[in-house]
């Protein structure tokens, strides 16, 4: 019974209303005219239990139908250009939405870069260093059924020479200052050829360190590259990566450290 | 005493208007659009108080606002037109006064499109097919 009594209420207003705006109306040749439109409301008032009943809620069909004709220029069009002009701005919506989400998992990929660079130099003492983070949209894990989230999907972090740091002293030098580490500030040309990965393991240290050193021996200003030198240098970019994993929680996988020595060799 | 006021501004603005009209006839319609404008700002206000009176009430007592807002815009545009209609005919254009007036009909026409395509659409399903 509470939708009769809602009905009711809502006829007697709207009746109640027309009645006072109809004396409030100025001239006599409008009242005619505002006197129809009146009484349809009165009319649609009355109907409004008819129209739920059909097709949903009268007011807000009043209300979308009012829209829809504003938003074509008073007049009544066809529902079919509606439709499409939603359509176009719904797709306008989440291409926005995906630049919008691009330019974010950027700018947080920067900042997340800019504090792992301070992790290090605060905790390793290596300065320098340039590290690449690249971020990916995963499922969230404290809500698996929840919308994703942005996750880290790989580091990439590149170690200044050593020998060059060494000799010049300056913190962040090693990129451009020394002919030998030129190539190390390319990462574009450094990554794609053999990253490497460094492992606690003796033999794969000595081994990449033999490899590095040959190598790390030829330019002039990386310095003369010894066995200790670069077993110094695997030592410490293993520290980076334990690092980075318990600082960040990262899979150990998603982690490369480049050496700078090597890379500018094999490069 | 509002009455008093709007009343004193009528009459003083006619007399002035007979006097101003003998030689300048231009600054006579001017005076005239003048007294009018500023009547109606006088009185806009208190239109303004019904209005919202009127608003509060639906409101509280939990009325669509669609129904609300079709009737204001029904008063609005009648005021509007009935007033740039009367300053027209002021002037002497009574061709042009009536568009006016044609124009606002039109226009609270137009409000009542959406209403009756609904009650028809409505009555159109009740029928049987």
């Amino acid at each position: 019974m509470s939708w009769l009594s809602g009905w009711l209420h809502e006829l007697i207003l709207v009746v109640l209303m027309a009645a006072f705006v109809e004396m409030l109306l100025p001239s006599k040749s409008m009242e005619r005219y505002a006197r129809l439109v009146l009484s349809l409301l009165v009319l649609l008032t009355m109907l409004s239990p008819i129209v739920s009943m059909l097709k949903g809620d009268a007011s807000k069909e009043l209300s979308l139908a009012m829209e829809q004709q504003e938003r074509s220029g008073g007049l009544l069009s066809g529902t079919g250009d509606g439709a499409d002009s939603l359509e176009k701005i719904l797709a306008d919506g989440r291409m926005l939405a995906e630049g919008a989400r691009d330019q974010s998992l950027k700018l947080a990929a920067e900042e997340i870069a800019g504090q792992m660079r301070d992790q290090i130099a605060g905790s390793t003492g290596i300065r320098g260093v340039n590290v690449t983070v690249t971020l990916g949209m995963g499922p969230n894990p404290s809500a698996p059924l929840g919308e994703e989230v942005p996750v880290i999907s790989s580091v990439t972090v590149d170690m200044p020479v050593a020998g060059a740091v060494a000799a010049s002293g300056i913190p962040g030098s090693a990129e451009g200052s020394q002919p030998a580490a030129g190539p190390a500030s390319e990462p574009i040309r450094i990554t794609p050829v053999e990253p490497v990965q460094v492992s606690l393991d003796k033999d794969g240290a000595a081994s990449e360190g033999s490899g590095a050193a040959t190598g790390a021996s030829q330019p002039s200003a990386a310095g003369n590259g010894t066995q200790e030198e670069q077993a110094a240098a695997v030592i410490e970019a293993e520290s980076v990566k334990r690092l980075l994993e318990q600082n960040w929680n990262l899979d150990p996988d998603s982690i490369h450290v480049l050496s700078g020595g090597t890379s500018a060799v094999k490069s | 005493m509002e009455i008093i006021q709007v009343v004193g501004i009528g009459i003083l603005s006619t007399v002035l208007i007979l006097v101003l009209k003998e030689q300048k006839p231009m600054f006579a319609f001017l005076l005239t659009t003048a007294a009018g404008i500023l009547i109606f700002l006088f009185l806009i206000g208190k239109i303004g108080t019904i209005l919202g009176t009127l608003e509060r009430v639906a409101e509280s007592s939990g009325m669509e606002m669609i129904y609300i807002k079709t009737v204001f815009k029904i008063i609005g545009i009648s005021y509007i037109a009935e007033f740039g209609a009367q300053i027209v005919r002021d002037a002497g254009q009574e061709s042009i006064a009536s568009k006016i007036e044609l124009a606002g009909k039109v226009l609270i026409m137009v409000l009542a499109v959406p209403i009756i395509s609904i009650i028809i659409e409505t009555v159109m399903k009740l029928l049987p097919a």
